[in-house]
């Protein structure tokens, strides 16, 4: 947990309901001057006329230059600041908001936010690495086309929006298919994106483990056990199913 | 130790070095170990237990860790800090380095799979290639030796492609896991078998080493010693002899040669001082790797020896050879949501599909001459840096798709046998040198034919079986886009070859170079072939044999 315990302005959400967090979220952004790295995107200048044009703010984004961690890390005790971080405030808030969206909390199962997530995709976006980069530019040119989307639609930023609001620009990028209409096909696609590390960063935690139903990690004490009585049972099943049965491994 | 006088100087402490050290020193004899990399321990420095949310970047690859965050490998992966190699225009070649005592072993797979009869004759049955200068049977008894002291958990399956192992010298492999048995299955249905692998992970306790305990990726390194790894066994081993010293941050650059071409010892590089030192001694075993020892052949030129060292034959850097490897994989829709339970296991291959080809290649049914296994991909792995699902949407229903298709994909990474050919082999840069000052190698990679038949037999024959399990796979890609790129699968051999001639082999049958009899090779260089089955458990099995019979020649005073 290093990486995400230092950074003690994410721990806001430690703790709160999602609901409450929203609600944090949302009066901390309305308080705060809006507005992304690039300010004013492209697409408003050019003065989009609605959400069913396409549009895409181009941001210009400088490469990262920091050094990475090198070849001969201590992995016992990781670094725990490898690079500096460099999503701004807003930034952050929108991606918890977001976050809270793909992973909201459960039942007893935290959200992306109470997990720190947004403090992975800070250190991934910010990561001098190539692949990183390469969803750095997808990822600021996603959060930026989001605020421009709900100026287009609802003349706020995104964190400002109801629920209702939020939930129909969602509905229209949160689904990248074949059927994805044409203006939401480079969001779609960036987004999906976004929601692969929301969710791997979610599922990577010890919470996450438990939810997916990882039971590894663990030290056995003599041999190996082999599947559960309930996974052979399943097993058997499934070769039934697939006609498979009499050529079943055996010892 | 201030007294400590070496007879024998070996070069690298991975697979055949430490081996190479191990034997002599139990034998007696002095032995001064030089290592490019930096002192590593394993007990101290394998991150146990650790999960990918406290790694950064969830644990992902890069370039700075090839294989993800917690992979052992010191100072290395696909580049070395400052030792460059070059590649020849068209050629693509990955060279996997590791700088750090014990090597690639702190890293390696530890698949452990015998060569048969059938391997080391290959050029006598297809013509193919060329034979290794010994019969399986000379070896066996050696093969036997190095899996007790090193540990292997499998079975004598009986299957025609894994030679048995004497009884009582495997330990019990571990109980396979479903994505296994439900692949045994259905490979069953084409007549394909799958069984045990052969790994060199202990499943029962040895010396001061313990058994598995069944997690923590072996590719970490393992701090309780069950995975082999040279730094937790034979070096340790060795040390308490009192016959092995270690420098280590030692980068040789040339074996130094006397004017009636003998070998006299070895100039290397203190990485740390970046100064030149000359060490002297009656006999050198060069361990470097494969590709590593050849480089420094060719770095030894001498008037006695102007193609360099131990080159007569000019077949020093020739022959390079990697494994052939492609990937394919599908969800398996009857995996989904399927029930949960610790499948960590030892954290590869328990069951594995050996080539089962033999008799359909002795009678010239397939359109390629040598084989290939299948290792097995899936299971419930440690979430990290990835996710695998239909990801629709997002909220509650999001994340249910990823948590039903959560250990529902499984694979197949086919590892088979390269041929050596004429365009693929190693040389010196003349124009590139390292931090230093050494001149680098220069790779030449080309697959032939042969290869990308046997990929295209393999893609089809994995796509048969991922179908009988109901996965739609879908239309498979060419084998010349689905073929690793050269050096990718880590297993290069082959650049300082043995045989049963000067004339076109760079040592006689225990790795001692024909040119000058005390100078030795004792790494995956010396293969004649390369067998689909992993190099390592044969780099050190010859590394033992090979420095017995050395030790005899010293204890008989031919060296």
């Amino acid at each position: 947990m290093h990486h995400r315990n230092e950074h003690e302005t994410y721990n806001y959400v430690s703790g709160m309901s999602r609901r409450d967090s929203l609600k944090w979220l949302g009066l901390l952004a309305a308080g705060s001057a809006v507005g992304l790295t690039a300010g004013c995107t492209k697409a408003l200048e050019i003065g989009a006329a609605s959400s069913t044009e396409g549009h895409w703010p181009d941001l210009d984004i400088k490469p990262i230059t920091a050094k990475g961690y090198g070849q001969d890390p201590n992995l016992v005790i990781p670094p725990q600041s490898p690079w500096p971080l460099t999503l701004t405030a807003d930034e952050i808030t929108l991606v918890a908001l977001l976050s809270d969206y793909i992973v909201p909390r459960e039942g007893t199962i935290p959200s992306a936010s109470e997990l720190h997530v947004p403090a992975v995709i800070n250190e991934w976006v910010s990561a001098p690495y190539e692949g990183q980069q390469r969803d750095r530019i997808k990822i600021l040119n996603s959060l930026a086309w989001i605020n421009d989307e709900s100026k287009l639609r609802f003349k706020k930023p995104f964190t400002a929006l109801s629920e209702q609001q939020h939930r129909a620009i969602l509905d229209d990028i949160a689904y990248f298919n074949e059927q994805t209409p044409a203006q939401f096909q480079r969001i779609g696609k960036a987004f999906l994106r976004f929601k692969e590390l929301v969710l791997a960063a979610f599922f990577c935690t010890p919470e996450g483990c438990k939810d997916i139903g990882y039971l590894g990690n663990v030290p056995i004490a003599g041999d190996y056990p082999g599947p559960s009585d309930e996974a052979k049972a399943h097993l058997d099943q499934v070769l039934v199913d697939l006609g498979l049965s009499e050529y079943a491994y055996t010892d | 130790m201030s007294e400590f006088k070496h007879k024998v100087l070996v070069v690298g402490s991975g697979a055949g070095g430490a081996m190479a050290a191990y034997t002599l020193t139990k034998l007696g004899h002095k032995v001064l170990l030089l290592e490019a990399g930096r002192h590593y321990d394993p007990k101290t420095e394998s991150p146990m237990f650790r999960r990918n949310s406290e790694a950064p970047l969830m644990g992902a690859g890069n370039k700075d860790k090839n294989f993800g965050f917690y992979d052992a490998t010191v100072d290395g992966g696909w580049q070395v800090p400052d030792e460059p190699y070059t590649s020849a225009k068209g050629s693509d070649f990955y060279w996997w380095r590791a700088r750090m005592l014990g090597g690639r072993t702190n890293h390696w797979g530890r698949y452990s799979l015998r060569f048969s009869e059938h391997d080391f004759k290959g050029k006598s049955r297809d013509g193919h290639g060329a034979d290794w200068p010994f019969e399986y049977a000379d070896l066996a008894p050696w093969y036997d030796k190095t899996e007790e002291l090193v540990g292997v958990c499998g079975t004598n399956t009986g299957h025609e492609d894994m030679p048995d192992s004497s009884p009582g010298i495997l330990q019990p492999p571990p109980k396979p896991r479903v994505p296994e048995l439900l692949i045994a299955a259905s490979a069953k249905k084409l007549g394909i078998q799958a069984v045990p692998m052969h790994r060199a992970v202990l499943t029962r306790p040895k010396d001061d080493r313990l058994a598995c305990f069944y997690a923590t990726p072996c590719g970490s390194g393992c701090s309780i010693g069950a995975a082999f790894q040279t730094t937790t066994s034979l070096l340790p081993m060795a040390k308490a002899t009192g016959n092995l010293k270690v420098i280590t941050d030692a980068m040789v650059k040339s074996v130094a040669v006397n004017d009636q071409g003998k070998v006299t010892g070895v100039t290397y590089v203190d990485k740390k001082t970046v100064t030149e030192h000359a060490l002297e001694a009656d006999v050198v075993i060069l361990a470097a790797s494969a590709c590593e020892s050849a480089r420094i052949l060719l770095n030894s030129k001498h008037k006695t020896h102007p193609k360099g060292l131990a080159n007569s034959s000019g077949q020093v850097g020739r022959n390079l050879m990697d494994s052939t490897g492609a990937w394919l994989g599908a969800q398996i829709p009857a995996l989904k949501g399927r029930p949960r339970y610790n499948e960590d296991g030892h954290t590869a291959n328990h069951l594995f599909i050996p080539w089962w080809g033999h008799q359909a290649q002795a009678n010239n049914e397939l359109d390629f001459p040598r084989g290939y296994h299948f290792e097995i991909g899936g299971g419930f792995r440690q979430p990290g840096s990835g996710v695998s699902g239909d990801k629709q949407g997002y909220g509650p229903a999001l994340k249910q798709q990823i948590r039903d298709a959560y250990g529902s994909y499984v694979g197949f990474a086919l590892r088979g046998e390269m041929l050596p050919n004429k365009d693929t082999y190693m040389e010196i840069d003349e124009n590139v040198k390292d931090k230093w000052g050494i001149p680098v190698s220069k790779f030449h990679f080309k697959w032939s034919d042969r290869e990308l038949k046997q990929i295209e037999h393999g893609l089809k024959t994995a796509k048969q079986i991922l179908e009988n399990m109901g996965a739609e796979v879908g239309e498979l890609p060419p084998a010349e886009k689905a073929i690793s790129k050269g050096g990718e699968i880590i297993h290069e051999v082959g650049t300082t070859r043995m045989g049963s001639s000067k004339k076109d082999s760079v040592t006689n049958q225990w790795g001692q170079t024909w040119d000058c009899n005390n100078l030795f090779v004792m790494d995956a260089g010396v293969f004649a072939s390369n067998p689909h089955k992993n190099c390592t458990l044969t780099i050190m099995t010859l590394a033992m044999r090979n420095s017995t019979w050395l030790a005899q020649q010293i204890d008989n005073g031919v060296l």
